[in-house]
């Protein structure tokens, strides 16, 4: 099992590395010309030429890609075109706010996928209900779901704030940046339920597509797992439909579910920007949607590498998880 | 767990000193005890997607305490639904109708609450199903899953331990894929037997116990097991020990059970009473030495007839002619009418009902019963002529000269620098004549495959020579299963006219061409212009057929041509083959673990043992007077249907290869192993009378053959 | 021996599941060979094509064109959804903008079927280091986040429909290239392939008439569950401005620009939301009947 461990690890850094590629190739074969982007179109022949030699892309490709790598690394991703912030300072000013935002959905969505998958196997009329309402909820694109929240939740019957992360005149004092840490660590729980308010719609909405998407996954390989030999046996031994479902299926169909909710949470990070968006969150979301505005190349490039390494290492992580789980992914004992 | 109402002990019928035929005579006679399983007029129809299928139409059947009912049938018989109905597990998605009644123990199995039907499964029942690999669930611990029916570790060991399970602490903690087909059965028949035969009372508050209780020692036992083929997916020599393995468990436990199998052969091993199945309906039903020694329905005879045995002559079957019946359109009449010598208008137009045997043992569906119609008996097919074998001097159809293959070994991950090589074909040496018939037989894992797709050319040998004979087309291979080797969405004559193309045959002759190759292998003009999914399993093998010769091979190398089929179809496959050879001129080589298709088929037959031939010999000479200890324990493991006659002298499991064999490869499960066999693997020696052995033990008889 | 019918659900014994009702779709067989696909979903699909293929002939208005008051509220004057900041109609729009979409979903499927089905025949057939190589691209394709790499790709390039097609079609592809491969390399272990070959059949011929047909129904079933998920990519990344630019008819980034009118004049950016999901809905409702209609 060692062996397959580090197998799955040696992976995680090979597609790291493709990740800096891919950037890098967007980055440097795709027409757009940073120089120009940095220095104005209006600048000089020379002035271009100068500006060039200063950010090394008058060097060979190979060179420029080991210099990119080893900027990587050093978390050097250069400034913002709009803010004139290094890339690195605004993301770091920015992520907490997403990471607070992600974590909610992921754990919304885990629990609320496993919930919908069971519920649905089940059969009976709350089955067809909820697969009715799977179909709709998977159809609907996030910024559909967020909109009608605000209508239904913000505006028709008052509940729960639209926008921002906490009430401005409740802010704590910035220490971890993650508001709901900050409010507790101030003590004012006043706050801390406001900031939960603020949270609720936004984490809904970004945790209802990887809810839908792991509960059909989920469904789907329960059912096929029923179908099974298996199960024919279980249900002789005298155990109940239920017991079958939980003790026996259940188990069976770990993997398929765990593969699809690591794909859901890589892909949770992108519906982050959407989300955001739409209920004014300041987080990386929101600074991505103004870089894309304001053709802000440099931070576009910072966010994607950023995003696309947590995606990379939460899929990495689920693939280890599923080794763990499945005994016939090991290596079997001789009879 | 429910409390016992009734101390085992005080019971009606004591099960040790209970002979057979008091289980039978109990059954047969109204007011006996009561039977532990009845079913009255039971008729299932399931829904599928094509329409309703009417899977048993008006079934009655009792089933006595610690009596064993084989219920035999082909498939589509509907013989599985009934085990499934006694369980009370018809598929929901069929949306099964049932009408009739089944209970069991007195208890309700089609109208009860889940909860009640669960509790009679528990503590009543037990089943046993045909594939032991997806039985099992995987990702769970055998013992996990033995002691959601056993309620206790000790009681799953003990039960493991009683069900043949050798090192049960080890197995409990073991994952199901760890462990052999056998074991795993086993581990389903400890399981099986898991139940304890109490239910505290029934729902109307009467002690459920009360009117019988069979001797129970204090874990108790189900009172019926439902064993569905339970041994198809075995090897033979498995096959047996399972087999007898249930009837030690009746014997010891007095539990009842219903032994659903396509194979009359397992069914007269060790049933008391047979009841065959014929389109949903029993047609026949009676002590089992009475059924199987006077048949009185011409379907109990077919089938019967159908079966080739390995009797000291050449074994002759009788091909049961007609199609099977189709479960969706249901005839008015007798179900068998169609294939039926004897059918006359009345059979056509009503079913007939059950009514006692001419020999007052049983019952039999028969408008014609009374009538002595033994012909089909007696007037077996005439033993085909045997072909001459081609001279000596003629070029032979395939010679392997001792050929090798090794594959590497289980890469244990700590072991890995001495990577293994394993022999799983060691220096095997085969002659096909052409225009012979060559038998290649051998358990699961003996390397036969391997072989195979050495003499096929489809892999190539680490060392020896695989040489076809010279100048003609390279051989051709008939895959097992048939309906994957056709390409699905093509048609039949479609595939066999590439055949001709490929040869060069130009292309306004070659789909004629085609078509009258599949006219010689039986296909009509209709079946040629079907897809392989539209055809019948019988059709599909004889497609696979004419594709072949199309290429007009030499030689036709079978892979276990006929272990898909139905018994019915099987002579029939057989005989095609034979009837080919004749006709083409082409020679066979056969590779299948069923002795008695060997037997009908070929010339000669080579066992094989862990990568080596053991034994070869003319077919003749091989079953008349086997000699090497495997030929002998695999002929005595092939159920006959003579009662009680299987007496398996093998032991254990076809092994794989796992490392170097030192020795002779058979010596662990040799009866007559001595210590030179250990040390020392013996040569494939000569015998007179062109015999081959592999034995230091066993001494060919003088005479260079055959014992009076 | 029999293969006795082990009860699987529905309870049948296979050889009369078969191939009963194969006899009246013959035609349709040939046609596209699609295996037991049946014709309900793909109907529903080429339904909703026909309709936006008209929308120019349907749609009461054209889509840029100012048609009245500005910000009429749904089924005032005329106007069914109601009018936008611009005085245009809602409904044209709508109707013009799940015309682009679909159609152009339609596109970068396709591009992701050929793309894709030449990577997975080549690595699904030629086998060994070929095999390993083009699996191995396709892996880290696969392992990378593709809205985030095509949201890198559109910025790079500059905000068009055409430049975010580009992109999404460089990050779709590899999922078809696996499905493919898998069938192939499915299809290729099948005892009918290495029949054909011990019958002499060349590789192209392998190719094209033993393997690839085979690969037809999964590949058409994964694509019709696909519309959907790509629909709600495209729309997402308009939604962020990576889209055609402003007048343009465009769900995603009509809903985003009306976002300023969400407590006042809901139904502006409500509605193209909506009709985004009328679209998704559709191709999941047609996906999921074709998928399930494929399996029994």
């Amino acid at each position: 099992m060692t062996r397959q461990l580090f197998g799955r690890l040696a992976g995680l850094l090979g597609v790291l590395a493709a990740l800096t590629l891919a950037v890098f190739v967007i980055k440097a074969v795709l027409p757009a010309d940073p120089v120009r982007a940095s220095i104005g179109a209006r600048a000089t022949e020379a002035q271009v030429k100068a500006k060039r030699a200063e950010l090394g892309y008058d060097k060979p490709i190979v060179v420029q890609y080991v210099t990119f790598v080893g900027d990587v690394v050093t978390l050097d991703l250069g400034d913002s075109l709009r803010t004139r912030r290094p890339v690195t300072t605004d993301i770091g000013k920015f992520l907490p706010a997403t990471a607070e935002l992600a974590l909610a959905a992921a754990v919304l969505a885990g629990i609320g996928g496993v919930g919908l998958g069971i519920v649905s196997a089940r059969g009976g009329k709350l089955a067809s209900i909820t697969r009715l309402a799977m179909l709709a909820f998977a159809s609907a694109p996030t910024f559909c779901l967020a909109l009608l929240a605000i209508l239904l939740f913000y505006r028709r019957l008052g509940w729960l704030p639209s926008s921002g992360r906490i009430t401005r005149s409740l802010a704590p004092p910035e220490r971890t940046r993650f508001v709901l840490v900050d409010t507790l660590l101030a003590g004012d729980l006043k706050a801390f339920w406001d900031a939960v308010e603020h949270l609720v719609l936004p984490a809904l909405c970004l945790a209802i597509g990887p809810a839908v998407a792991i509960g059909r996954v989920l469904r789907g390989s329960l059912l096929d797992v029923l179908r099974q030999d298996h199960t024919r046996t279980a249900r002789s031994k005298g155990l109940s439909r239920r017991a079958v479902l939980t003790r026996h299926a259940l188990r069976n169909a770990l993997g398929p579910t765990l593969s699809m909710t690591g794909l859901q949470l890589g892909l949770l990070l992108s519906g982050v920007v959407v989300v955001e968006l739409v209920f004014a969150w300041p987080g990386l979301g929101l600074y991505t949607t103004q870089a894309i505005q304001n053709a802000d190349f440099p931070a576009v490039i910072g966010i994607v590498l950023v995003m696309g390494t947590a995606y990379v290492v939460i899929n990495a992580i689920v693939d280890i998880a599923q080794v763990i789980a499945d005994p016939r992914l090991q290596t079997s004992e001789a009879r | 767990m429910s409390t016992p109402l009734t101390r085992p002990g005080a019971t009606a019928v004591d099960s040790t000193d209970r002979s057979v035929d008091d289980a039978t005579d109990r059954a047969a006679q109204p007011g006996g005890p009561q039977p532990v399983a009845s079913v009255q007029d039971l008729t299932v129809t399931l829904h599928a997607r094509d329409g309703a299928v009417r899977a048993l139409r008006g079934v009655t059947l009792d089933i006595a305490p610690g009596e064993i009912v084989a219920l035999v049938g082909e498939s589509g018989s509907g013989k599985s639904v009934l085990g499934s109905s006694l369980l009370g597990l018809l598929p929901d998605s069929a949306r099964p109708e049932v009408t009739g009644r089944v209970t069991v123990m007195g208890h309700d199995m089609v109208g009860s609450s889940d909860k009640e039907l669960r509790r009679v499964r528990k503590h009543l029942l037990g089943a046993v199903f045909q594939d032991p690999l997806t039985s099992l669930n995987p990702p769970l611990r055998i013992g996990r899953q033995l002691v959601e029916r056993t309620d206790g570790t000790p009681r799953a060991l003990r039960l493991l331990t009683e069900a043949g399970v050798p090192d049960p602490e080890r197995r409990v903690r073991q994952f199901p894929h760890q462990l052999s087909g056998g074991l795993r059965q086993r581990v389903m028949i400890a399981m099986a037997l898991g139940g304890d035969g109490r239910l505290g009372a029934t729902p109307d508050g009467l002690p459920a116990d009360a009117a019988i209780d069979v001797a129970h020692d204090d874990d108790g036992a189900p009172r019926l097991v439902i064993a569905d083929e339970p041994t198809t997916a075995l090897d033979v020599s498995v096959q047996a020990q399972i087999v007898l393995l249930f009837d030690r468990i009746r014997r010891e436990h007095g539990c009842a059970v219903l032994l659903v199998t396509h194979d009359l052969g397992v069914a007269a091993s060790i049933a008391d009473r047979i009841a065959v199945l014929y389109a949903g309906r029993i047609c026949e039903l009676g002590p089992a030495a009475d059924v199987l020694a006077r048949p009185s329905h011409p379907y109990t005879r077919a089938l019967l007839a159908a079966r080739l045995a390995m009797d000291g002559s050449r074994s002759v079957g009788n091909p049961l002619p007609g199609d099977p019946p189709n479960p969706m359109r249901p005839l008015p009449g007798c179900a068998f009418a169609p294939r039926c010598a004897s059918a006359t208008d009345a059979c056509t137009e009503a079913a007939p009902s059950l009514d006692t045997r001419p020999d007052g043992r049983g019952v039999v569906a028969c408008f014609h019963r009374n009538r002595d119609i033994d012909e089909t008996v007696t007037e077996r097919a005439p033993a085909r002529a045997v072909v001459t074998t081609a001279a000596p001097d003629a070029p032979h159809a395939l010679v392997l000269d001792r050929v090798s293959k090794s594959f590497p070994g289980p890469g244990s991950g700590r072991l890995r620098l001495a990577h293994l090589q394993l022999k799983v074909v060691n220096e095997v040496s085969l002659t096909v004549p052409a225009q012979g018939a060559l038998a290649l037989v051998g358990e699961s894992g003996c390397g036969k495959t391997t072989t195979l797709r050495m003499a096929a050319g489809l892999s190539k040998p680490n060392a020896g020579s695989v040489a076809w004979a010279e100048g003609a087309a390279p051989p051709q291979l008939i895959f097992q299963d048939a309906s994957t080797s056709l390409t699905p969405w093509m048609t039949v004559v479609a595939q066999v006219e590439e055949r001709f193309r490929q040869r060069g045959v130009p292309r306004g002759e070659r789909r004629d061409r085609a078509f009258d190759m599949l006219t010689r292998v039986g296909l009509d003009q209709r079946a040629g212009r079907a897809r392989p999914r539209e055809l019948s399993g019988g059709q599909r093998q004889r497609a696979v057929i004419a594709r072949a010769l199309a290429s007009g091979p030499s030689l036709l190398i079978c892979d276990e041509p006929v272990s898909a089929l139905d018994a019915s179809l099987v002579v029939r496959v057989l005989d095609l083959l034979e009837e080919l050879r004749e006709q083409l001129g082409v020679a066979l080589m056969v590779v299948t673990h069923d002795l008695s298709a060997a037997r009908r088929i070929a010339e000669t037959v080579a066992v094989m043992y862990l990568g080596r031939i053991v034994e070869q010999a003319p077919a003749d000479q091989l079953f008349a007077e086997p000699l090497h200890p495997y030929t002998r324990g695999l002929i005595a493991a092939n159920p006959t249907t003579e009662p009680g006659r299987l007496a398996p002298t093998l032991t254990g499991e076809p092994p794989s290869l796992h490392a170097e064999i030192v020795g002779c490869p058979f010596a662990a499960r040799c009866p007559l192993v001595v210590d030179r066999c250990r040390v020392e693997s013996p040569a494939l020696r000569d015998l007179p009378s062109g015999r081959q052995l592999s034995c230091h033990v066993v001494e060919p008889p003088a005479h260079g053959g055959r014992l009076s | 021996m029999a293969i006795e019918l082990r009860l699987p659900e529905s309870g049948v014994p296979r050889r009369w599941s078969l191939g009963r009702r194969e006899a009246p779709r013959r035609a349709f067989h040939r046609l596209g060979r699609l295996g037991r696909i049946d014709q309900v979903g793909l109907a529903l699909i080429v339904a909703i094509t026909l309709l936006l293929l008209v929308v120019p002939l349907v749609a009461p208005h054209a889509s840029l064109d100012n048609v009245g008051a500005t910000l009429t509220p749904p089924g005032k004057g005329g106007f069914l959804l109601g009018t936008d900041e611009q005085s245009r109609d809602v409904l044209s729009r709508v109707l013009y903008g799940m015309r682009v979409t679909w159609f152009a979903a339609f596109l970068v499927i396709a591009s992701g079927i050929l793309i894709g089905g030449v990577v997975g025949l080549a690595a699904g057939m030629s086998g060994k280091w070929v095999d390993a190589l083009l699996m191995r691209i396709t892996d880290v394709f696969l392992a990378l986040p593709g809205p985030l790499l095509a949201l890198a790709v559109v910025s790079a390039l500059g905000a068009s429909l055409r430049n975010t097609l580009f992109a999404v079609m460089i990050v779709w592809w590899p999922f078809y290239a696996r499905i493919v491969r898998g069938e192939v390399r499915s299809i290729m272990s099948r005892p009918h392939v290495e029949a054909a070959r011990m019958g002499g059949v060349g590789r192209v011929r392998l190719a094209t008439r033993h393997v690839l047909p085979g690969t037809i129904g999964p590949v058409l079933v994964t694509a019709s569950l696909d519309i959907g998920a790509l629909i709600l990519t495209l729309a997402g990344l308009s939604f962020l401005g990576l889209g055609s630019p402003a007048p343009a008819a465009e769900l995603g980034a009509m809903s985003a620009r009306g976002l300023t009118y969400l407590l006042t004049k809901w139904w502006v950016p409500l509605m193209p939301a909506l009709g985004v999901f009328l679209l998704v809905f559709v191709a999941n409702v047609a996906g999921d009947a074709v998928r399930d209609l494929a399996e029994a």
